[in-house]
């Protein structure tokens, strides 16, 4: 595809990005602009703004990618990071909203009135946020490369720049616009292109899509366990996402956190079709790119194939726009709440510590992105959603639902979790993608149990530690906010 | 459009509303109290389950119906649909259920808690 297309969609979602950053900037300048916005945000809006983080690069390209190379084991992906919203709403949603805490350190120091426990949660979020910021570039080098030409370092390089000049500046702070406005850009992104890949195809009088269960890489079909794995991490992997769980604020209360849920659970579900269907006609109609390594930017190149001309390079434009979308929702939405954690806890909570903790917390990824490479994006994810599981997601879930758990408990969970699962990516990492073994490779369906089972036996062991504070936290976690006589 | 400022952190210590309270404060509030979380749990476990039985009885129903996998719909293959398409009903129904009956646990909390 013509570079000069690529540079061009880049450039202006970039420079939309900032600009309404720059602008929110002005209008937001006190705390109590955000509290007031709390009771403002619609719950669709809302919704649309936690679809715009919540899509990254490994929805909008790696999971096309993974379908071309996996077939049908790869389907279970967008099934995942969707059902992760379901369980983020049974278990988490109203109580969070209600905790009145506005990060998930705030949270887990509220309920059970420790300092020690706080800064563990808060080293937790930080590795969570660092290592799914990483396949954000990996995503934005591989995007620059295919569409522009450019060497691969100037794609990740210039989602950090963007990244960090809005939200040092200032603005993009959550702005709840921006993140809105860039889950319909994606969605869009992947839906006009291909209508118009549908169209070409039936006017051309298309081939069946016989071939869709043929394999174009001869890899082997995943195993249960894998799968079952798989869920695991992404089922109780959303509900300890930092940036997620952030938006669950702005909600009024508690039953509106639901609502808003319930319509994530919308959105996600419209948008997933798209990267489903990309998948499918890849395997149909490109099964090339699969051999020839290059399965993350089948999105990015299946348009201009199946449809040439200048209408197929507008339309390649309109992808590579929407994929940058997704490497800037999602890398802002991270660095914002990795700031807000590391200005706090390490920084002391100045506007300066702040601004500081957000180059930290854009360029230490940027490092460990120059560092390695990427093979499957969605599969990279994956990996952050297995660790997230296995330490956040325990302490929120015991520290919702039972009374017993205590500070040493927390800890001593977040810790095992946090070391088995790292240690089987490091030790992924090591082997190579072919030396691994499936347990390894997909650890969450023992470090997730593991973290469980320690944080509750430690919890019983210290029963004279639960807060005494409990009663009360426990009620205001559960109870609703005020009797509304509209709502009978 | 809304903005919002992230960086001070909102302290523990807020005021609770006045009903909340005396919740808190009673033997009796706290009964209720505990009946409700009680009631609000099993309801997640149980549309959790629900959604997780379903989830799991795809992939059985597949492999268990030789052929179903690679019959076709409008051309697509089976299997693609039910897996890429066909799941995501299921998880809207099972939270629109929940949503319902959690709030209706909510609203009988609250007229116990208010008739007192």
């Amino acid at each position: 595809m013509n570079p000069a297309v690529g540079i061009v969609a880049i450039a202006a979602v970039s420079v939309a990005t900032a600009v309404i950053g720059f602008y929110g900037l002005r209008i937001s300048r006190t705390t109590g602009d955000f509290y007031v916005a709390s009771r403002t945000v619609r719950p669709w809006w809302n919704a649309s703004a936690i679809g715009g983080e919540y899509l990254s690069a490994a929805s909008f390209l790696g999971v096309a990618g993974l379908i071309l190379l996996s077939g049908t084991d790869a389907l279970w992906f967008p099934v995942g990071y969707t059902a992760g919203y379901l369980m983020l709403l049974l278990f988490v949603a109203a109580p969070l909203r209600r905790s009145g805490a506005y990060t998930i350190p705030d949270f887990t120091e509220a309920r059970l009135d420790s300092r020690a426990v706080r800064r563990v949660t808060s080293l937790a979020v930080v590795i969570v946020g660092w290592l799914y910021i990483v396949p954000q570039l990996h995503g934005a080098a591989l995007t620059i490369r295919t569409t522009t030409g450019l060497p691969a370092w100037v794609g990740s390089t210039a989602v950090v720049v963007v990244v960090c000049l809005t939200v040092v500046a200032g603005g993009m702070r959550s702005i709840t616009f921006v993140q809105a406005f860039q889950y319909w850009l994606k969605l869009t992104a992947l839906a006009v292109p291909f209508v118009f890949i549908v169209l070409a195809l039936t006017d051309n009088g298309t081939p069946a899509v016989a071939a869709a269960a043929t394999n174009p890489t001869g890899l082997a079909p995943a195993g249960p366990y894998q799968n079952i794995s798989l869920l695991v991490a992404l089922l109780f992997g959303t509900l300890g996402l930092p940036h997620v769980l952030v938006r669950f604020y702005t909600n009024p209360d508690g039953h509106s956190a639901r609502r808003t849920t319930l319509i994530v659970l919308g959105l996600l579900s419209v948008f997933y079709l798209f990267p489903t269907a990309y998948g499918l006609a890849g395997r149909v109609f490109a099964p090339g790119l699969a051999q020839a390594g290059q399965a993350d930017a089948l999105v990015l190149l299946l348009p201009g194939r199946l449809i040439g001309g200048p209408a197929g390079e507008l339309l390649s434009a309109l992808v590579v726009a929407g994929a940058f979308a997704a490497f800037l929702s999602t890398t802002s939405g991270l660095v914002v709440s990795l700031a807000g954690v590391i200005s706090q806890d390490v920084l002391g909570g100045s506007v300066r510590g702040f601004r500081l903790a957000a180059l930290i917390s854009a360029t230490v990824p940027l490092g460990l992105a120059f560092m390695t490479d990427s093979l499957a994006l969605a599969g990279s994810v994956g990996l952050v959603f297995a660790f997230t599981a296995s330490t956040i997601c325990p302490v929120l879930l015991l520290g919702i639902w039972w009374r017993g758990l205590t500070d040493a408990g927390a800890i001593a969970g977040m810790a095992t979790g946090g070391l088995l699962c790292g240690g089987a990516m490091v030790a992924g990492g090591a082997l190579g993608a072919g030396g691994t073994p499936f347990w390894l490779a997909q650890p969450a369906a023992w470090t997730v149990p593991a973290a469980f089972a320690v944080m509750i036996l430690t919890s019983r062991a210290t029963k004279k530690r639960v807060p005494r504070t409990i009663t009360k936290v426990m009620t205001r976690l559960h109870t609703p906010e005020r009797p509304l006589a509209t709502e009978r | 459009m809304t903005r919002i400022r992230v960086t001070a952190p909102r302290s523990a210590a807020r005021p609770v509303l006045q009903s909340r309270e005396a919740a808190e404060e009673s033997a009796v509030g706290q009964v209720f109290v505990r009946s409700l979380i009680r009631s609000q749990l099993r309801l997640a476990l149980v549309v959790a389950g629900g959604f997780l039985l379903i989830l799991g009885a795809f992939p059985l129903l597949l492999a268990a119906i030789p052929g179903l996998a690679e019959s076709r719909v409008a051309g697509i293959p089976f299997d693609w649909l039910l897996l890429g398409a066909g799941i995501y009903p299921v998880t809207g129904l099972s939270a629109w259920l929940y949503i319902r009956s959690a709030a209706r646990n909510e609203a009988r909390y609250r007229d116990l808690a208010e008739d007192r």
